[in-house]
């Protein structure tokens, strides 16, 4: 290409050369394209088999169209059950993981302190311990406990590990947000007037909202779906996706399939409603429209005159 | 002002005492009592005592599950390589050629993470039955010998770890490759435009090998021959699309991203067993398995300890070796 | 400012290292110190059989009278019980038992596996409390293991006329409970060979199972219950699972290794085989003789054969685990199922042997034909000449179940 460029004349590529570029540039979409499709796939999969029509327990091969699961979606025993267990735990251990996990960011990024090193290091241990590591160590912790509510292992103990695995991941996502928060924010705040209470909740916690419900979803997430560790820890108190576990054994009813797809959909509407209500919010916003014949205050006769007698 | 001073002060420790003491009761301790526990001996009818000596019980463990370490390691390092083969191009597309499409196609990528990954596996099992929709017709056409099956191979196992943690291994690189100033690449372009150079035919020679390597052992088919063409279409392939541009500059600046990524595929992926439970069969059980299987079928305490302790172990382990070797490239890297 | 760079995993330098091990330590030694014997929270057997914490006191038959309560609740395997077909959540054993007494079952199919569910309770029957569970019901190995243990209630038959009359003669007087006081059959069934007739034709020898022709290599599964798969490769080799001993585990284990290694065994696994016949995944299993007859309504062309070798007779039986707070409904409720036509109402549903005498009557009386037909089914009412053709497998002893099992789990990669 570069011995054309010298001669001055303009150069004509070579109908090889335009292929090649116009494949080159767009390769990467066409794979892009295809990740999705790989990514969506079991979704998809999912979803269609929640209008399966098996004749039996099994739902492993397609027989046929129907509305009855999507129609009685809890018609099996227990679904019902275990989806509130599941919703239940997920709801108390976000909320409980958030407020922790948020408090350790704001420490962690805000101040310098002895023990930084390590809090960050165990931050990340949990992250790093395969579950089966962490579900059987804490059954262990219960059982030698041996007292409610702590044993026989329940609701409560479930909630208690989920709420432990969530809180770094909570840390980190809102820990990635408060770095990119500018400070200077706080420090015009703060030269307005506004103390150190205020600053936090009319500045700060607005702005790194959108991290902090991030990190909640994600929490939520997290705890809904997590089979291994619950499973040590749930006893006699079955969730979604131990229900799930169980049932494949003998055929996975349809209705689960229904319940993961809404699943799925209420996550992905809850994004695209944050989103859609941020971006509003983000719109510049319009100046004051002004009255007919007003004219702004001009600088000279605000400013009380230096020199009047 | 002195206990105002003095609160200040206090005020990181406070809004770390109620998360982190949740940490040590909940996590630290349990570890630790576990650990005791690794050094039990007796069975579950006549009791359990802890003594020092039974420090054979993790020679013995080493010594009987070492195929299932071994197992865990070759799974969870194939699909951790999986995984970046295919979440590389993917954060690189987002990342430059994204637009206004970067936040939509992120959520596209998390979204499947937002259903049960037991319901995800499933699904794959369906896909890949025997005689399901994906093989069922291919055989019938004869482009595949009728007992050609991809369940309850390794190959299934790995490709299930591979797709169940594509999103953290996409997501930490795309946060790398976003930071990258795009001047740095135009420029870079303009150094490096100009004949061939063999930087990316060497790249895509090699993955390509691997690729093909790594095929030929999963499906127990030809290796030589795989390799063989696996390098030819990773060299072609390299040739046309990986650029010096991207070797010297996009490639090193993202390596930290690749870091976080593959640390957070491989280590639960090592871990992992339901994969290996639904899409496998028993000659490749992990690690996973037999810790759960230890624990919960045979009440057999020490031992599950044992090899809980030996896997964390080997994970930090690993990630030391890794954090170093990454670690000092980091440091030349153009950061 | 003063903030770090943005990094998700911090460095693991050797200072912070350092640090973490310092941590680690400090929290061993409060744990060291801390309540004496976390390290020797031994479970006893003796903490256990002695006074259990929560103990209802065994009402002696003409002291306190009872009532039933008004609620039990009862855990059993899945697809064993008499479910309505509309309507999955509904059983009309359960609905009628409410009825009679007034009673409230709360039935949960959360029992798929003897080990998996005996690690549910045992943290809590080790520790003298309440499982939860009323009844529940085990295999009989397992439950001769909760009975050595002193972990099941002893049962009192002065509440149970009905079972006391209608237990058939062959189940009385098992080796692990001579008084018949500590369990009470719920079902049995037998395992044998289960296969696709289209894909394998009609196999009746346990021999197919070692055979590597193409039509079913690598789609054969056996089972994870050690005691069926030793026990049918026994059989096919000849031997007698009755008096299985440690050399014979030898001999089975390089058996079944046989099979592994020539690559005709795709997996070993529980009730996930019969989902796999359904989806042609596998065409040949040792199977469980009810398991396929529930599958042959989503796939005509399977079927069950009771290999020409023999094959291995099982009881699911019913326990009360110790502790149970509502014994005494627990009793009534085995008594009411060895009623037989309630017995009968159950067989025509689960298909399996049924234990109870007088049901083969019952079901031959059913106003529905079909139903009437079950009476002449071989699986659910054997003749004579097909129960001498099945094995029970040998109870075994404490260090000779360990040997078995560990021998098992290694061929099965466990």
């Amino acid at each position: 290409m570069s011995q054309a460029v010298s001669s001055g004349a303009p150069v004509v590529p070579s109908f090889a050369l335009r292929a090649g570029r116009y494949i080159h540039r767009n390769v990467l979409y066409v794979y892009l394209l295809f990740a999705i499709l790989y990514l969506m796939l079991p979704v998809a999969v999912m979803a269609l088999f929640s209008f399966n029509d098996p004749p039996g327990k099994s739902n492993v091969a397609w027989h046929g169209f129907t509305l009855d699961a999507w129609l009685n979606p809890f018609g099996v025993p227990q679904l019902f059950d275990v989806v509130q267990t599941s919703v239940g735990v997920a709801f108390i251990s976000t909320i409980v993981a958030t407020a922790l996990g948020t408090l350790i960011a704001l420490a962690l990024v805000r101040y310098r302190f002895r023990g930084s090193g390590l809090t960050n290091t165990l931050i990340f241990l949990p992250m790093a311990t395969p579950e089966i590591v962490m579900g059987a160590s804490l059954l262990t912790l219960f059982v030698a406990l041996g007292k409610p509510p702590f044993f026989p292992t329940n609701f409560v103990t479930i909630v208690i590990a989920h709420i432990m695995f969530n809180i770094s991941y909570v840390v980190v996502t809102v820990r990635a947000r408060l770095y990119g928060f500018d400070r200077h924010l706080e420090e015009a705040a703060m030269d307005l007037g506004a103390n150190e209470w205020m600053t936090f909740w009319k500045v700060t916690f607005p702005i790194i909202l959108p991290g902090i419900m991030a990190a909640a979803l994600l929490a939520f997430s997290l705890s809904i779906d997590d089979y291994v560790i619950t499973s040590f820890t749930a006893g006699r108190t079955s969730t979604f996706p131990i229900f799930i576990w169980g049932s494949a054994r003998v055929g996975v009813p349809v209705q689960v399939n229904v319940i993961g797809t809404a699943f799925f959909l209420i996550a992905v509407g809850f994004v695209a409603i944050t989103t859609f209500l941020q971006g509003r919010a983000n719109r510049p916003t319009q100046p004051p429209k002004m009255k007919e014949g007003a004219t702004l205050p001009s600088p000279e006769r605000t400013l009380a005159p230096a020199t009047e007698a | 002002m002195n206990v105002r001073k003095r609160l200040i002060a206090l005020t990181p420790y406070l809004l770390l005492a109620p998360g982190i003491l949740w940490l040590l009761v909940f996590f630290v301790y349990p570890s630790i009592q576990m650990f005791i526990s690794s050094f039990w001996s007796g069975t579950l009818e006549s009791g359990f005592t802890a003594s020092p000596d039974n420090w054979t019980t993790y020679t013995k463990a080493l010594d009987r599950y070492s195929p299932q370490f071994l197992r865990s390691l070759v799974y969870g390092g194939a699909a951790t390589i999986i995984c970046f083969l295919i979440a590389y191009p993917l954060a690189y597309t987002i990342a430059f050629r994204g637009g206004r499409y970067k936040n939509l196609l992120l959520f596209l990528v998390i979204a499947p993470f937002f259903t049960s990954f037991l319901l995800r596996t499933q699904s794959w099992k369906i896909i890949l039955g025997d005689d399901g929709i994906l093989f069922g017709p291919l055989k019938d056409i004869g482009l595949l010998p009728p007992e050609f099956r991809v369940l309850a191979t390794p190959a299934a196992v790995i490709a299930g770890i591979a797709y169940n943690f594509l999103p953290f291994m996409t997501l930490p690189i795309y946060v790398s490759l976003e930071k990258i100033d795009g001047r740095l690449v135009e420029a870079a372009k303009d150094l490096y435009a100009g004949p061939w150079r063999p930087g990316g035919t060497i790249a895509g020679g090699v993955l390509g090998a691997l690729v093909g390597a790594g095929l030929a052992a999963a499906l127990s088919y030809d290796l030589i021959i795989f390799a063989v063409l696996g390098t030819l279409v990773g060299i072609v392939v390299g040739t046309f699309f990986i650029s010096q541009s991207f070797l010297r500059i996009v490639l090193p600046l993202s390596l930290p991203g690749v870091f976080a990524g593959s640390l957070l595929t491989f280590i639960p992926a090592m871990g992992d067993f339901v994969n290996a439970e639904i899409l496998g069969n028993t000659q490749t059980r992990m690690i996973g398995n037999v810790i759960q299987s230890r624990f919960l079928e045979n009440n057999d305490y020490p031992t599950a300890a044992a090899l809980s302790f030996i896997l964390m172990a080997a994970i930090l382990a690993m990630v030391a070796i890794y954090a170093r070797v990454l670690g000092t490239e980091e440091l030349t890297s153009a950061r | 400012m003063n903030e770090r760079s943005p990094r998700t995993i911090p460095d693991i330098t050797r200072r912070r290292f350092l640090q973490g091990s310092s941590l680690v330590g400090f929290s061993a030694f409060l744990a060291a110190c801390s309540t004496p014997g976390t390290g020797s929270a031994a479970p006893s057997t003796a903490a256990s059989a002695s006074a259990p914490a929560s103990v209802e006191p065994v009402a002696s038959p003409s002291s306190v009278p009872q009532s039933p309560s008004a609620e039990l609740n009862f855990a059993n395997w899945p697809l064993y019980i008499d479910t309505d077909a509309d309507d999955e959540t509904k059983h009309k054993t359960l609905e009628d038992f409410k009825a009679k007494y007034g009673t409230t079952v709360k039935y949960s199919e959360v029992i798929n596996d003897n080990d998996e569910f005996f690690g549910t309770i045992q943290p809590a029957l080790q520790a003298g409390q309440d499982t939860g569970w009323d009844l529940i019901v085990l295999t009989d190995w397992m439950a001769s293991r909760l009975i050595r243990l002193g972990w099941v209630e002893q049962l009192d038959l002065a509440n149970m006329p009905n079972k006391v009359a209608n237990m058939q003669d062959v189940y009385k007087g098992v080796d692990f409970d001579p008084t018949d006081d500590h369990h009470a059959p719920w079902q049995s069934g037998m395992t044998g060979l289960g296969f696709d007739t289209v894909v394998t034709g009609e196999l009746t020898s346990l021999a197919s199972l070692w055979e590597a022709n193409p039509k079913w290599k690598g789609k054969v599964t056996f089972l994870t219950e050690m005691r069926d798969t030793i026990g049918l490769t026994l059989l096919k080799l000849g031997k007698d699972p009755t008096q299985a001993a440690q050399a014979d585990a030898d001999t089975a284990i390089a058996e079944i290794q046989k099979a592994i290694d020539a690559g005709i065994i795709r997996a070993f696994t529980g009730n996930e085989y019969a989902e796999d016949l359904v989806s042609g995944n596998v065409v040949l299993a040792m199977a469980w003789s009810g398991d396929i007859l529930v599958k042959q309504a989503e796939k005509e062309t399977l079927a069950w054969h009771l290999p020409d070798e023999g094959g291995m007779l099982w009881t699911d039986n019913m326990l009360i685990p110790k502790g149970a707070q509502h014994k005494y409904t627990a009793e009534l409720f085995i008594d009411f199922v060895y009623d037989p036509p309630i017995a009968a109402q159950i067989a025509a549903y689960v298909n399996y042997v049924t234990p109870v005498k007088g049901a083969k009557e019952a079901i031959a009386k059913d106003a529905d034909p079909d139903v009437a037909a079950l009476a002449e089914s071989p699986l659910i009412f054997p003749a004579d000449d097909v129960l001498a053709k099945v094995k029970i497998f040998k109870t075994l002893a404490e260090a000779d179940e360990s040997y078995f099992n560990d021998k098992f789990s290694a061929v099965t990669g466990n």
